[in-house]
């Protein structure tokens, strides 16, 4: 199974998802960071349901969302169920498969892409 | 710093092009050198070409879109760059001419804006500006520019109490005024009644990313406008002396983050707000010396929130605003007479661009019957990514 990370700033210590090249504090110019697994409950902030996908999705609509975690990281991920989702629910994090991407050339590869899917706590 | 105006503009009709990319950048272009009466050939001024596209390499398979231009419009050797920033492509091409003029580089600049979003199934186009996003924590996820805004609209709505109805009234009223301008992509007027009423709303207005739906964004558009800036100095040498200037007093961009969901306020358009600031504080005006504006709404949520941020509205009353009139032509402050994204349509490149052609045409008393009366100082927003790249420009015949 994928694992998600959190990115520690080694110099001050701030966590970042996704990973940066320079630390996010205005005050620090940090460019090392340690892997923190980036799991476990969060916070709905807001969310939406779809029905316009892109290019490679199939199916008739997908929800989103952005949570806070408990740490206080905020990420932006697919939402895995579809009744009763209001803002400010709490959800507990999964991974998963969240793009397949066919390439066509000789033999079909697909290609999986994995991140959040939240689901109820 | 040298004073920099625009003696010229040029508009296709947004909608679906029956013309290539590149010929649809030309119309718009030779439309702008007609109107200022600048010539081809050996008697050419303009030493130097911005083209604003999103696109032109990955969609219209266009590379280098502006050597193209230059060479079909026998303007060489003038420079000849293509700018890319997202759908604020136009403005920011204008924000390099204006610096390229005023630093002393050039002295007659042509800024094309365009966009062919229609040459592709509505899949492909979603999926090629969603590209914009965060490629690992956004864009992978299957988000896109809509989900965004149905995501913003909802934390607003949480926040402010912006309801349904408001983005409804903005769009009907943008509607209205597209319906005057005979380069928009919709020219038709919508009934609030018809797109909210909850017997038939999903029927008539449906659901693209909960809450908002069909008539809360912007249609797919091709267009393109342009813009041609001179310097004051040489306005007469060049035999634009008959032409009103249309002096750009102030323009700025500034950016936020990448991640949407990593800002601090998640409902703030802090690049809005501050581009705006440096805009104002460029022109030494604020936002009571607006007589007209442009707005970016490519949703409507936008156009009320930009309201705020520009200051037209204390923070999280925009939506009252609306409710009132007081953006409408005739009102405290006109937004969008042009019929905005959302009526005028949104050809991401040409969008900045098209946005300061409605203020010239607003200021020179040349928009007709949606001419906001005695208009001097316009402001136009065009907004790039979801709100992390802004350029706000300040237009002004005083």
């Amino acid at each position: 199974m994928e694992q998600m990370y959190a990115y520690k700033c080694k110099k001050c210590g701030k966590l970042h998802h996704p990973r940066y090249i320079v630390c996010q504090n205005p005050d620090c110019d940090g460019r090392e960071f340690e892997e923190i697994p980036l799991e476990g409950k969060c916070k709905l902030l807001t969310w939406t349901r779809v029905y316009n996908l892109p290019e490679g999705y199939m199916q008739p609509w997908l929800n989103f969302g952005i949570v806070e975690f408990e740490n206080g990281v905020r990420a932006t991920g697919q939402i895995g169920f579809d009744d009763g989702i209001e803002s400010g629910m709490e959800l507990v994090s999964t991974v998963g498969v969240v793009r397949t991407r066919r390439i066509l050339y000789k033999e079909t590869i697909d290609s999986q892409e994995y991140g959040f899917i939240f689901q109820k706590a | 710093m040298r004073q920099v105006g625009i003696v010229g503009v040029g508009h296709t009709k947004f909608g679906k092009s029956t013309v290539p990319f590149l010929d649809m950048l030309c119309e718009a272009g030779l439309q702008a050198m007609d109107d200022a009466g600048a010539k081809t050939g050996r008697k050419n001024v303009i030493d130097q070409v911005f083209v604003g596209s999103m696109g032109s390499g990955m969609v219209s398979r266009i590379s280098g879109a502006a050597s193209a231009v230059v060479d079909a419009l026998n303007i060489r050797p003038a420079g000849a760059e293509t700018v890319e920033n997202g759908p604020a492509s136009g403005a920011s091409a204008v924000k390099l001419g204006v610096m390229a003029i005023a630093s002393g580089m050039n002295d007659c600049v042509l800024v094309i804006g365009g966009e062919g979003m229609r040459a592709v199934s509505g899949w492909e186009g979603t999926d090629f500006v969603a590209t914009m996003l965060h490629p690992v924590a956004e864009y992978k996820y299957g988000c896109t520019l809509p989900s965004f805004a149905g995501l913003y609209t909802r934390l607003c709505m949480d926040k402010f109490g912006v309801e349904s109805k408001d983005l409804a009234i903005v769009a009907v009223k943008n509607h209205e005024n597209a319906c005057h301008n005979p380069v928009s992509h919709i020219q038709r007027k919508v009934v609030l009644e018809r797109i909210t009423n909850p017997a038939y709303i999903n029927a008539t207005n449906p659901l693209v990313a909960d809450p908002l739906r069909q008539f809360d964004m912007c249609p797919v558009s091709d267009g393109a406008a342009a813009v041609l800036l001179v310097a004051k100095d040489k306005q007469e040498e060049f035999g634009f002396g008959d032409k009103k200037f249309v002096r750009i007093a102030g323009i700025a961009s500034a950016t936020d983050t990448h991640v949407v969901a990593n800002r601090e306020v998640p409902t703030d358009l802090l690049a809005v707000r501050l581009s705006a600031q440096k805009a104002y504080k460029m022109a030494g005006m604020g936002p009571d010396d607006i007589d007209v504006a442009e707005l970016h709404d490519a949703f409507q949520i936008l156009e009320i929130e930009e309201a705020e941020e520009v200051g037209f509205f204390p923070r999280g009353e925009g939506h009252l605003a609306v409710r009132r009139g007081e953006t409408k032509i005739g009102g405290k402050i006109p937004i969008n007479t042009s019929g905005g994204l959302k009526a005028k349509g949104h050809p991401l490149g040409a969008t900045g661009v098209s946005q300061i052609v409605e203020l010239v045409k607003q200021l020179r008393g040349e928009a007709t019957d949606r001419q906001v009366e005695g208009a001097k100082t316009g402001l136009a927003v065009n907004f790039g990514g979801f709100g992390n790249n802004v350029v706000s420009t300040i237009l002004t015949t005083k």
